[in-house]
C-alpha cells in the first residue's frame, strides 16, 4: 500500500476520533473509503494501532491514577535526581568518606554546592573543609581547569587567604574542593553584629586588599568576591578576614565563560549578580582579569558602608537575565551617600546603628571622598577603576589619614557621554536596521570583513597575553610607586615608574596621580629631563578618557612645556604643543583652550602653529567672558584668558590687539602674580614693537621684579611648587622665559 | 521572587545545566505544594496532579506575564518531575516484586499481558525514551498530555501550536508508542 493511501486511512481514522459509537464510526469509515476495500483494511489496521495505544496507555494508568496518588507519591517522594545528588543532600553522607577525607558535618550550604568539615588522615591529621559541587557540572574540566592553576595557587601564602589544596570527584562523579578550614562568620554579618564603625570597617576593608593584591601578585583571580567568600575569625581577640574559594570560580567556570552560548556561568550568577563585575556579566569571555576583583571589592566596600550592594540583588535576579545585564553594563549605581535615602527608616536606623553613628551622620561620613572611592572601584570601564588592590587600599588609607584622595568626581562631559553610552541599546538598534538593509547588497563583503575580523581577532589574543603581562607588570609598578608616595619615599617610587615605558602605561587615574606627583618632585630636584619625562607619561596615563576635552584633561599637561623647554628639550617641546593642539582641537571648553594656547605660545610659534589655534582663540572670542569686568568673580580662570589672547595677538603680529587684550587682562581687580607679570611683559614686547619705546621700558620693569624675586637663580631652581592663588611653578616659568624674550627685544630696539 | 525566572530565562537560552536547575526547582515547589495539600485534603479527596501543576505555575510566577513565553519550559519541568516520580515509583515496585536487586526491569523477560502497570510504565518509559530521541515533538505533547494531565488546548497554547496539530500529534504518538512496546516485548 502506498504512502498517500496510508495517509489517507489515517485521515479518515483521525475524522472519525469524534464520533463516539463504533456504529457511527463504521458508518463514517464506509462513506470516506467508499468502495475501497484496501483502503478500508488499512483504516482498520490504523484503528487497531491507535485503539492498542489509548488501551496500553490507559493500563499503564493506574500508577498515575487517581490523581491523589501520584499527589501522594510526589508529597512522600525523596529527591527524584537520588543516582545524582540525593546523597549529598541528606546528612547521611556525613560519616562516609570522599577520597581520604571523613566527612564530620555539614557546614553550609550554598548556590553552587555544599560544605562539610572533614577530617583527613593520612599523611597529617587535621580538619579540613570540603566542598561539594552541585550536579551539572563537566566534572573533568573541573578538575583539569583547576589542576591548570594549582601551581600558582600553591604560591598563595598569605595569612587572610584560606588556601584550596586539593580538587577531585567524588565516587558518583561530581567534582570536591578541599580547603583549610575556616571557623568564622560572613564579613557582613560580623561587621554589623560587632557594631563596627565606618573606621573599622575600612580598616578590616584594607586588610581584605592587601590579601587580594597578594594573590594578583600571584597571577590568581578570584573572580567571585563577596561577603559568603570572606569569612572573619577571631585570632587572639583580633578580627581576622580570610577570603575562601580562590580558584573555584575559574575551575568551575571559566569553561562557561569563554563558552558562546549567551548564558553561561549560571551558577555564579544566580548567586552574586550583584557583584559581578560588568566585564564578567558581559561574558565576552576570557578577558577577565584584576581589575574584575576590583570591582567586585567595590561591591563589598558599599555595602560595609551602606547595608546595601550598589544593585539590589533581588531586583537583579526580578529582572529577567537581559535586564539583569543591561543594568551591570549601563546603570550608574547610585553614590553610597545617596544610597542611603533610599533607604526605608527602619533599615536606616538598622544601618547607622549597626555602624555606631547617629542616624543623621552617616551621609555626611559618606559625603564626598568615600563616595569617590567607591564609586572609582564601581567604574564600569575598569580602566577608571583603581589598577590594584594596593592602590584601592592606599587611596583609603589616604581618606583615613585626612589626606587628599585619587578618586574625584568624574568631569561633566565625562557624565554626558555615560548617558550616551546609557541609551546605546536605540543606536545599535538603528545601526542593527541599516546593517540588516545593507547586508541585502553585500553580504559577500560582510562575510569577507566578518573573516578578515576574525583573524584579527586571532592576532590580536596572541598579542594581548604578552600586552596583558607587561601590562599588569606596570599597573604592579605603579601601585608600589603610589605606596612609596604615601610614605613620602619619592627618590625610590620614581626609580620604580621609570623603567615603565610609556605605550605600556594603561591609561589610568592612579598612574596619573603617581606620574603628577613624581613630576613636580623632579621639578623641585631640579631634575628638569626626568621631570619632563614623568610629564610626558603622565600625559599618555591621563589619556583614560580621550574625548575628555575640558580642563580636566588639560590640566595635568601644563607642567610637560615648561619643563621641556628648562630641559633644553626644544624638539620634544615642538612634538609636545602639536600633540596638545590635535588632541584639543575640538573642545568646547574655555578653560582647555586657554590652557592650550598658553602651552603653545611659550616661544615664538610658527604659522602653521598660530593657525591650528584659530578654533581655540575664536572659542574664547566668541565665549565674551573676558568682556565682562564682573566675569572674574564668578571665575579667576577668566582674566587668564584675556592674556592667552594678548598672547596670541602678539604672536601672530598684531601688537595693537596684543595691547587691547593686555590692558584687558590688567584691569581685572584679583591680581593672580604669574599673569599680571605676563600681561605686563607681552604688553612690553607689543609696545616694543609699535616703537613705543617708554611704555616698552615701564611695562618690562613691572613685570620684571615679581619674576626675579620669585626665581632669584633662574627656572633651573623651583623651591615652591606654589598654588593658584601666589602662581604654580610652571606659570613663573612661563613668565620667566617671556622676561627673557622681552628683554632681548627691548634692549635691541632701544638702541635701534 | 525566586530563582525561577532567571532560571526560565537561561533554559529559553538553551542552557542544559539551567534546565536541570529548573527540573529541580519545580520539582521542589510541587514536592512541597502536594505535602501541604495532603496534610489539608481529607482522604480520600482526589487532588489531580494537573492542579498542583497549574497552582506551583501559578505560586513561582508571581509576575507571570512576562515570563509567559516560558511557560513550555515550565510545564516540561513539570511534566519530567511528574514522571521521574512515577517511574521511580514503577522502579521500585517491580523490583520489589521480582526480589529486588535488579537494576532495571528487563522488559525481555516480561510477557506483556502478565505485567503490572507499574511494568507497563515503565515499558511505556522505554519506548517515551526511544520517542524523544526520534520524535522529540510527540514526546513533548505525551509528556504534558500524560504527566500533567493538560488539556489539548492548554497544550496547543504552552507549546505555541495549533489545537489540530496537537490532535493529530497525540493520536500518531500513541499508535507509535504502543508499537514500540509490542516491538519490544
Amino acid at each position: 500500500m502506498s504512502d498517500v493511501a496510508v495517509n489517507r486511512a489515517e485521515e479518515i481514522v483521525f475524522s472519525a476520533l469524534k464520533f463516539q459509537s463504533s456504529a457511527e464510526r463504521a458508518a463514517f469509515w464506509d462513506r470516506s473509503c467508499s468502495g475501497d476495500a484496501a483502503l478500508r483494511a488499512a483504516v482498520e489496521k490504523i484503528w487497531a494501532e491507535y485503539a492498542d495505544g489509548e488501551c496500553f496507555l490507559n493500563e499503564c494508568q493506574p500508577a498515575l491514577s487517581p490523581g491523589a496518588e501520584a499527589v501522594r507519591l510526589l508529597a512522600d517522594s525523596t529527591d527524584f535526581t537520588d543516582d545524582i545528588s540525593a546523597e549529598f543532600d541528606s546528612d547521611k553522607i556525613v560519616g562516609s568518606n570522599i577520597g581520604p577525607y571523613k566527612l564530620l558535618q555539614k557546614i553550609g550550604e550554598g548556590g553552587c554546592g555544599t560544605v562539610y568539615m572533614a577530617e583527613q588522615e593520612q599523611p597529617v591529621r587535621r580538619r579540613v573543609a570540603l566542598k561539594v559541587i552541585k550536579l551539572g557540572m563537566d566534572t573533568k574540566n573541573v578538575i583539569a581547569r583547576f589542576e591548570a592553576e594549582r601551581q600558582a595557587l600553591a604560591l598563595m601564602d598569605h595569612p587572610n587567604i584560606a588556601r584550596v589544596v586539593e580538587a577531585g570527584a567524588t565516587e558518583t562523579g561530581r567534582p570536591y574542593f578541599v580547603m583549610e578550614l575556616v571557623r568564622g562568620i560572613k564579613v557582613t554579618t560580623y561587621c554589623d553584629e560587632h557594631r563596627l564603625n565606618v573606621r573599622q570597617r575600612l580598616e578590616l576593608f584594607i586588610q581584605l586588599c592587601g590579601a587580594i593584591q597578594h594573590a594578583h601578585q600571584k597571577g590568581i583571580v578570584h573572580r567571585d568576591i563577596k561577603p559568603s567568600n570572606i569569612l572573619v575569625t577571631m585570632l587572639d581577640g583580633v578580627p581576622v578576614p580570610k577570603v575562601i574559594d580562590f580558584g573555584i570560580a575559574k575551575a568551575t567556570g571559566g569553561e562557561r565563560l569563554t563558552d558562546n552560548t549567551l548564558f553561561t556561568a549560571y551558577e555564579q550568577f544566580v548567586g552574586t549578580p550583584a557583584y559581578m563585575s560588568p566585564e564578567q556579566a558581559q561574558m565576552s569571555g576570557m578577558d577577565v582579569d584584576t581589575r574584575s576583583d576590583i570591582y567586585s571589592l567595590g561591591v563589598l566596600l558599599y555595602e560595609l558602608l551602606t547595608g546595601k550592594t550598589p544593585f539590589d540583588q533581588s531586583e537583579l535576579l526580578q529582572s529577567g537575565l537581559d535586564e539583569m545585564r543591561r543594568t551591570l553594563l549601563e546603570r550608574e549605581p547610585h553614590r553610597p551617600s545617596t544610597r542611603l535615602d533610599a533607604l526605608r527608616a527602619d533599615e536606616l536606623t538598622q544601618t547607622t546603628l549597626h555602624r555606631r553613628v547617629e542616624t543623621l551622620k552617616l551621609k555626611p561620613l559618606l559625603k564626598g571622598d568615600l563616595d569617590w572611592i567607591v564609586m572609582m572601584a564601581l567604574e564600569k570601564d575598569r580602566s577608571r577603576r583603581y589598577q590594584t588592590a594596593n592602590g584601592f587600599a592606599m587611596d583609603i588609607q589616604r581618606y583615613l589619614n585626612n589626606e587628599p584622595v585619587f578618586a574625584r568626581p568624574p568631569s561633566r562631559l565625562y557624565r554626558f557621554q555615560k548617558l550616551v553610552r546609557r541609551n546605546q541599546t536605540t543606536f545599535a538598534a538603528i545601526a542593527a536596521v541599516s546593517v540588516t538593509l545593507i547586508a541585502g547588497f553585500g553580504t559577500s563583503t560582510w562575510l569577507f570583513f566578518r573573516e578578515r575580523e576574525a583573524r584579527q581577532e586571532t592576532e590580536r589574543a596572541r598579542r594581548n597575553e604578552v600586552q596583558l603581562r607587561t601590562e599588569a607588570d606596570a599597573r604592579a609598578k605603579i601601585a608600589q610607586a603610589a605606596l612609596l608616595i604615601s610614605r613620602n619615599q619619592l627618590a625610590e617610587a620614581d626609580q620604580l615608574v621609570d623603567k615603565i615605558q610609556i605605550p605600556v602605561t594603561e591609561p589610568s587615574l592612579e598612574a596619573a596621580g603617581v606620574f603628577h606627583t613624581l613630576g613636580n618632585w623632579n621639578v623641585t630636584q631640579g631634575r628638569w629631563q626626568v621631570a619632563a619625562d614623568r610629564f610626558m607619561q603622565l600625559e599618555q596615563a591621563d589619556q583614560v578618557d580621550k574625548s575628555d576635552l575640558t580642563a580636566v584633561g588639560t590640566r595635568d599637561l601644563l607642567g610637560a612645556g615648561p619643563a621641556l623647554i628648562v630641559a633644553g628639550d626644544l624638539k620634544r617641546y615642538r612634538q609636545f604643543v602639536q600633540v596638545t593642539l590635535h588632541r584639543f582641537a575640538d573642545t568646547s571648553d574655555p578653560v582647555a583652550a586657554e590652557e592650550v594656547m598658553k602651552n603653545s605660545l611659550i616661544l615664538p610659534a610658527d604659522t602653521m602653529t598660530l593657525q591650528e589655534l584659530e578654533p581655540l582663540v575664536k572659542l574664547l572670542q566668541s565665549s565674551g567672558a573676558q568682556n565682562d569686568p564682573a566675569a572674574e568673580k564668578n571665575d579667576y580662570r577668566i582674566p587668564w584668558q584675556t592674556l592667552a589672547l594678548s598672547l596670541y595677538e602678539y604672536r601672530c603680529g598684531n601688537f595693537t590687539n596684543a595691547i587691547i587684550w593686555g590692558q584687558k587682562c590688567l584691569a581685572y581687580s584679583i591680581p593672580t602674580p604669574p599673569r599680571v607679570v605676563m600681561a605686563h611683559i607681552v604688553l612690553a614686547m607689543a609696545y616694543s614693537k609699535l616703537n613705543q619705546p617708554e611704555n616698552a621700558r615701564l611695562e618690562l620693569a613691572a613685570g620684571r621684579e615679581p619674576i626675579e624675586n620669585k626665581l632669584p637663580d633662574g627656572p633651573e631652581k623651583i623651591v615652591d611648587l606654589g598654588r593658584a592663588s601666589t602662581g604654580i611653578w610652571h606659570d613663573w616659568v612661563i613668565a620667566y622665559f617671556l622676561l627673557h624674550e622681552a628683554e632681548k627685544l627691548v634692549k635691541y630696539s632701544s638702541f635701534s | 521572587m525566586s530563582d525561577i525566572t532567571l532560571v526560565l530565562e537561561a533554559v529559553s537560552q538553551g542552557d542544559g545545566h539551567a534546565a536541570d536547575e529548573l527540573l529541580q526547582l519545580v520539582y521542589g515547589e510541587l514536592r512541597r505544594l502536594a505535602a501541604a495539600r495532603m496534610a489539608q485534603e481529607s482522604a480520600g479527596h482526589t487532588l489531580q496532579p494537573t492542579a498542583l501543576v497549574h497552582e506551583a505555575w501559578l505560586r513561582l510566577i508571581d509576575d507571570g506575564s512576562r515570563t509567559w513565553r516560558n511557560r513550555g519550559h515550565f510545564f516540561a519541568a513539570a511534566a519530567e518531575a511528574m514522571r521521574r516520580i512515577l517511574i521511580d515509583n514503577a522502579r521500585r515496585k517491580s523490583r520489589l516484586k521480582h526480589g529486588g536487586g535488579q537494576q532495571r526491569l528487563n522488559i525481555d523477560d516480561v510477557e506483556p499481558a502478565a505485567t503490572t502497570p507499574d511494568e507497563k510504565l515503565l515499558m511505556l518509559n522505554d519506548a517515551l525514551e526511544q520517542m524523544e530521541k526520534e520524535n522529540p515533538e510527540y514526546a513533548r505533547i505525551v509528556m504534558l498530555k500524560y504527566f500533567t494531565g493538560l488539556t489539548n488546548h492548554e497544550v496547543a497554547e504552552t507549546l505555541g501550536i495549533s489545537e489540530s496539530t496537537v490532535e493529530r500529534h497525540w493520536f500518531n504518538a500513541k499508535r507509535w508508542l504502543v508499537k514500540k512496546v509490542r516491538a519490544s516485548a
